[in-house]
């Protein structure tokens, strides 16, 4: 009976210091939420998007900060890219009492957020859930994203692949995740009208294993159907080892990466031999805007980090909180619904690294165009002009 | 001609699984524990012999030469897991040894995920790449075959060191030792064996032979992650158990049957269904031989 | 003891009303969190009974949790099925999905089914991203799953998630607790245990290790329903082998089959790294360092299960012991009718030539090594008989194939008249003969009663509803198998460490608990490996009036094994000698002392 009483004591003890951890009140920085996979699987997504958001935190501040320069405070929550850490972060994020709320990667991860979000009326803004469900399976009225969706950026290579690079045997390959799988079946479905027109064949659809390093078998069968054009929606660690072992195994036809697979890390895995002359299907990157901002951004962020992001995602992180404060800046406060007003119908004016940001009835991202860009002899990537 | 050159990619893959199976197989035998944290160490491994190439832009390279940088990785790496090996199992399993099977094999887990967050930490969770001017590229044309001097140099390394840990433990009086230890512990100690000595041999020699793996893993594919130990362990360890556990002829079979099966799996079945087709085969294989493919048959004493 | 329960009844209020103002004093995060420590709570549970209870090691539990989930989730878009309806489908899906899949490997031994079951679980997770038939949406999962509704009560947010989460637990806690306590619960343990000494005493090892699974699954597909509704999205990354390790761990941390260590468990997987999120980074660092440590401080769990005394279900010992005294007659009675019921209509034993066990030219080896060779063997009814040899004669190796734990090369037995040869032991073991082991084999962390216990299994007839309702037949039938296990434990002096733990008691007095284990059965051919070995002469000698007394008393036949040659001599009405697998000779105990093949066998031939 004695020890029975003591984990009774312990039990009690336990449940009642819980709550004790959220007791913090809430101090005048305005607070901004940042949900990401710091732990697990992606962890460096999370570690890049982290980086990037407080990058961009510098830039507003330099700038003179928000409301008369109110400090902001980035409050993160790591959701170790799993649903049910996801929903817990996002709780988190809400009781919390964030303004508002950045997040996060991954589609599937995003969902639950998405709709604890949804529920306790906060706004998140996604930068890099890419899938189309997303926004429009259900109407959200606070979720937005910086982030485009697979399907612009499937249809972009299909069109391009087709029209422009005249390739009549199309190979696509992904890997299996939310991501690479929502892009590669977008391009799939924008073929369609040519293989129906019968200028194009799809002649190889199959996916990969991530965290694999051997790709032979499925590249020798890659080979076989003698490609015109090769893309590869997934991300640079795969995109780099199926290069180097595509090319050994003889396979000549371009490469076109998806724009998570190729970045300084591909090149460092591919092999700078190997890396030179693939293509990517990408929306205007950092480097490539010729924008204050974007230079000031990459700047700082090299010189804290001694490198720049290696995939697209934490840019727009980056930009979701530019997106926020120039909503919240506009609105003069931090009310849900102001915020949500500007973010909806005034956004003219924001500029984000990745240029203007809007945002469409459903909060996708407006105007987002891809083009193609290619890794020159030097290792830089530039827009691609054959 | 293709046939032959997936059966040679399935070779050194699977060799990779054969030296890591070892590890799982040879710590099985002394302690009757599946070390779910010997992928992990194979990944430190992959990170230890990372880190010594790169050390002063590639100062072990340049000294020592294109060859002798890197033997200098696979040697210090050899060492250094070796280490980790033996102080994992002071710190982790031997106070719990006495307490049975399952409480290891918690600990195991422990073991792995305090690894794996530990390599997170030290070198960041973003993927590592091996420097390409640190390893070979150059490859062989024998005909249509088509073969990197990388992959000889791993098919090589790896032959001679299974030959040589099979002469260790098959021929001589010490490996009649370790055989005598796997088979009945007690008995052996009775009998005279020095069991401490075995074991901490063994917690050496396993993780170490998996570091080797890791930095030869390293250099052959170049890309490396902290998360790379669960998905190599896991295969590993099922090659262990095909080919039959605590027995090490027959993890080296297990391993390089799987790298095998799998690499003809992936041609000819199916990439994204493989792994499936690697489970069901090593599903259907126990259902027949229910202590794997060359595993004795324990009769239970009643 | 009135007093004590008083305690543990008001702590247990002060519990629940702890748990239902939780919510009060807390905000949403934390009672989400509170959510998820009851899902996995349950998860905890459901693998508890696989690996806990029946100590099956099962490293793919995700998988079940999986097929519940999707079979909700699938359910629910596709047809609009109402959440709270897929419930008892989630339950049944999972349940035969475990039930298909581990007929096949449920002989495996430990580590090889252990990776078997790892084998299960990665296929599930990569069948899920593979989207087979387009029915699991593959990576991206399925969207778009409803809320549970409780008639008009919607069940919408945290704090009603947090109720509905611990409600179905406290249910599936009773229903546990009282499964635990029952005929399914002991059987589970004795195959945890000991499966062979189990499956000799009359328990279907095959029937209750896929009872298990199927019960463990199906609580873990309740568990996938519950998660599908709150987080309206399944997908396949939070089925991965990282999720089947962790809920291994659940049950360690808590300690094997204890209910409230699995819930404990489950509250450290959960909570723990949500404190720990200040850390970030290193919070996954921290705890696997602390699953180690824990191994190492309490490797048998925070809370590990204690044998609770039997007697909580019957109103009282002191009645029953007194009872027991009165009713010894009325029992031995309804002993006598249990057995004519399960047995022809005859009350005469079917004996050929009144021998109740026989056999023909009996063959056993291993691999190239014949342990027995063409043995012919005859028992007569109501008598001793002794095989004795030398040290690997086979003599052990007859009662493994006579009790099939072996199947015989060739040959075959009989016993009364019936061909037994190849039948499964627990099969065996119904028919009326039961079995001691040379090296004694107990169930040693259950107490003595629960170890006599396990004879008497094959006599009831309760399943996993009557356990869990404790209809009246089945408390009738837990008080009865009670009542004849005193009685045994009484008659071979151990009535007074009933409440004991097997493993506890001096080695004397563990062959005597094998023995009453054998003697609750109520065979009617006992077979004894060595019963007088480690005893003292004076045990010695208090086993033969026993054994003989039992004779008379029971109605009973004795095949027994022993070296003591003042036992063989003393108490055998025939004997038989083997030696190199062969019998040599038999005889009267008179006939064999002086047989010249006998003195050879032992000594040596004289040159």
């Amino acid at each position: 009976m004695r020890k029975g009483k003591v984990w009774i004591c312990l039990c009690l003890a336990f449940l009642f210091v819980l709550p004790l951890g959220i007791a913090y009140a809430q101090e005048k920085p305005i607070k901004i939420g940042l949900q990401a996979p710091i732990t697990g699987q992606w962890a460096y997504e999370g570690e890049m998007a982290k980086n990037s958001v407080e990058v961009a935190l510098q830039m507003i501040q330099e700038e003179g900060g928000i409301l008369g320069g109110r400090k902001i405070e980035i409050v993160i929550a790591d959701d170790a890219s799993n649903p049910r850490d996801s929903a817990l972060a996002a709780q988190r994020l809400v009781s919390q009492r964030v303004a508002a709320v950045i997040g996060t990667y991954g589609s599937s991860v995003n969902e639950p957020a998405a709709d604890i979000y949804e529920a306790n009326k906060m706004i998140d803004i996604g930068y890099g859930s890419t899938a189309v469900k997303l926004t429009m399976a259900k109407e959200r009225k606070y979720f937005f994203r910086t982030c485009g969706r697979d399907d612009t950026q499937g249809q972009f290579f299909s069109e391009y692949s087709v029209e422009e690079m005249k390739a009549r045997r199309i190979a696509i390959m992904h890997d299996n995740t939310t991501f690479a799988l929502g892009v590669a079946e977008e391009a799939k479905k924008a073929l369609k009208q040519y293989l129906d027109a019968g200028i194009a064949e799809l002649v190889f659809y199959d996916a990969i294993t991530p965290g694999e390093k051997d790709f032979t078998p499925i590249l020798t069968k890659l080979r076989e159907t003698n490609p015109d054009v090769w893309y590869f929606t997934g991300y640079f660690p795969e995109a780099g080892l199926l290069v180097r072992q595509g090319r050994d195994l003889g396979i000549k036809c371009p490469f076109v990466g998806g724009n998570a697979a190729i970045n300084e890390d591909f090149i460092k895995i591919a092999g700078l031999d190997y890396a030179k002359g693939c293509l990517m299907t990408q929306e205007p990157m950092p480097t490539d805007l010729d924008t204050p901002k974007a230079k000031r951004f990459l700047e700082l962020y090299r010189q804290k980090h001694n490198t720049i992001p290696t995939s697209p995602w934490p840019v727009y992180a980056a930009d979701a909180l530019f997106a926020l404060a120039f909503a919240i800046d506009k609105a003069g406060s931090t009310e849900t619904d102001a915020m949500l007003n500007v973010l909806r119908t005034g956004m003219e004016g924001c500029d984000g690294i990745t240029g203007s940001i809007g945002f469409t009835d459903r909060g996708d991202r407006r105007g987002i165009i891809y083009k193609m860009y290619v890794v020159t002899e030097k290792g830089e990537m530039v827009v691609y002009n054959p | 001609m293709i046939i032959l050159e997936q059966l040679l990619n399935g070779l050194t893959i699977g060799s990779f699984y054969a030296l890591i199976a070892l590890g799982y197989s040879m710590v099985y035998g002394v302690m009757k524990l599946i070390n779910f944290a010997h992928g992990d160490l194979f990944a430190l491994g992959s990170y230890l012999g990372y880190s010594l190439l790169i050390w002063g832009a590639g100062a072990a390279s340049q000294r020592f030469g294109l060859w002798g940088g890197m033997i200098a990785a696979l040697l210090f790496s050899f060492f250094a897991v070796g280490c980790a090996g033996v102080l994992m199992e002071r710190v982790a399993y031997r106070p719990v040894q006495k307490s049975g099977r399952l409480p290891l094999v918690v600990s195991a887990l422990g073991v792995s995920i305090f690894l794996q967050n530990s390599i997170m930490a030290i070198w960041g969770p973003r993927y590592q790449a091996y420097p390409a001017s640190v390893v070979p590229t150059h490859a062989i044309h024998l005909g249509w075959l088509h073969v990197t001097i990388m992959q000889l140099f791993i098919l090589i390394l790896s032959f001679m060191l299974m030959l040589t840990l099979y002469y260790i433990v098959q021929k001589t009086t010490f490996g009649a030792a370790i055989r005598a230890t796997a088979l009945d512990r007690e008995m052996a100690t009775i009998l005279g064996v020095d069991v401490r000595k075995i074991t901490l041999f063994i917690f050496f020699l396993g993780p170490a032979l998996g570091g080797v793996a890791g930095v030869m893993n390293g250099m052959y594919y170049r890309q490396i992650s902290f998360v790379m130990g669960w998905n190599y362990g896991l295969k590993a360890f099922t090659a262990t158990i095909l080919g039959g556990i605590g027995n090490i002829p027959a993890a080296m079979l297990g391993g390089l049957l799987l790298g095998i099966v799998e690499m003809f799996g992936a041609a000819y079945i199916s990439s994204a269904w493989k792994d499936v087709f690697t489970f069901l085969i090593l599903i259907i294989i126990l259902i027949f031989r229910p202590t794997g493919l060359i595993g004795e048959k324990v009769a239970e004493k009643v | 003891m009135g007093k004590g329960r008083g305690t543990s009844k008001f702590s247990l209020l002060a519990i629940i009303l702890l748990f239902c103002l939780y919510p009060l004093f807390s905000n949403f995060y934390w009672t989400d969190v509170a959510f998820f420590f009851g899902v996995y709570a349950l998860l905890g549970l459901s693998l508890n009974i696989v690996l806990g209870e029946t100590g099956l090691f099962d490293l793919g539990h995700a998988a079940f949790y999986a097929i519940g989930a999707y079979i909700t989730a699938i359910l629910n878009t596709l047809y609009g099925i109402p959440i709270i309806w897929l419930i008892p489908l989630s339950a049944i899906g999972a349940g035969l999905f475990a039930y298909i899949v581990t007929s096949p490997i449920i002989h495996l031994r430990g580590d090889y089914l252990c990776v078997v079951t790892i084998g299960i679980g990665e296929i599930v997770r990569l069948a899920l991203i593979n989207n087979p038939f387009g029915l699991t949406g593959g990576p991206n999962g399925i969207t778009g799953v409803g809320r549970p509704s409780l008639g008009p009560f919607l069940i919408d947010s945290p704090t009603r998630f947090y109720f509905y989460v611990w409600g179905i637990l406290v249910i599936v806690i009773i229903c546990l607790i009282r499964l635990q306590r029952s005929r399914i619960g002991r059987a589970w343990n004795y195959l945890r245990e000991d499966d062979i000494a189990a499956e000799t005493s009359g328990i279907d090892v095959r029937h209750f290790k896929l009872l298990a699974f199927v019960m463990g699954a199906a609580l873990a597909g309740v568990a996938g329903n519950i998660y599908a509704s709150k987080l309206m999205i399944v997908s396949p990354d939070t089925f991965t082998f990282m999720e089947s390790s962790m809920l291994f761990c659940i049950v360690m941390l808590g300690g094997l089959g204890s209910i409230p260590g699995s819930i404990l468990g489950a509250g450290i997987i959960t909570v723990f790294p949500e404190i720990f999120r200040i850390v970030a980074n290193y919070r996954m660092l921290f705890f696997g360092g602390a699953l180690v440590l824990t191994m190492i401080f309490r490797p048998g769990g925070i809370w590990p299960r204690k044998r609770e005394a039997l007697r909580l279900q019957v109103s009282n010992i002191d009645d029953v012991k007194g009872k027991v005294r009165g009713k010894l007659k009325a029992i031995d009675k309804s002993q006598n009718m249990k057995k004519t019921t399960s047995k022809n209509n005859s009350n005469e034993p079917n004996t050929i030539g009144n021998h109740i066990l026989t056999t023909d030219k009996l063959t056993m080896t291993f691999g190239g090594l014949v342990a027995v060779n063409e043995f012919d063997l005859a028992v007569s009814q109501g008598k001793i008989t002794s095989i004795i040899g030398p040290n690997g004669a086979g003599k052990t190796t007859v009662f493994n194939v006579v009790t099939g734990i072996y199947k015989p090369v060739s040959g075959r037995v009989y016993f009364e008249g019936n061909d037994i040869t190849g039948l499964k032991p627990h099969k065996i073991a119904e028919l009326g003969l039961a079995r001691t082991f040379q090296n004694i084999r107990l169930f040693p962390n259950l107490t003595c009663i629960e170890n006599v216990m396990a004879g008497l299994h094959h006599r009831m007839n309760s399943y996993v509803l009557s356990s869990i309702v404790r209809t009246e037949s089945q408390r009738a039938e837990e008080k009865w198998a009670l009542e004849i296990a005193m009685h045994w434990l009484e008659k071979t002096g151990l009535g007074d460490v009933h409440d004991e733990l097997a493993k506890n008691l001096p080695y004397g007095k563990q062959k005597l608990l094998e023995l009453a284990r054998a003697l609750s059965s109520s065979p009617r051919l006992l077979i004894l490996d060595e019963p007088s070995s480690g005893l003292n002469d004076k045990e010695t000698e208090e086993l033969m009036v026993f054994l003989e007394s039992l004779l008379e008393e029971q109605n009973l036949t004795i095949l027994l094994i022993e070296h003591d040659m003042n036992v063989v001599m003393g108490i055998s009405h025939w004997v038989v000698v083997m030696d190199m697998g062969m019998k040599i000779a038999e005889g009267t105990p008179k006939e064999i002392y002086n047989h010249p093949k006998v003195i050879e066998a032992y000594l040596g031939r004289e040159e």
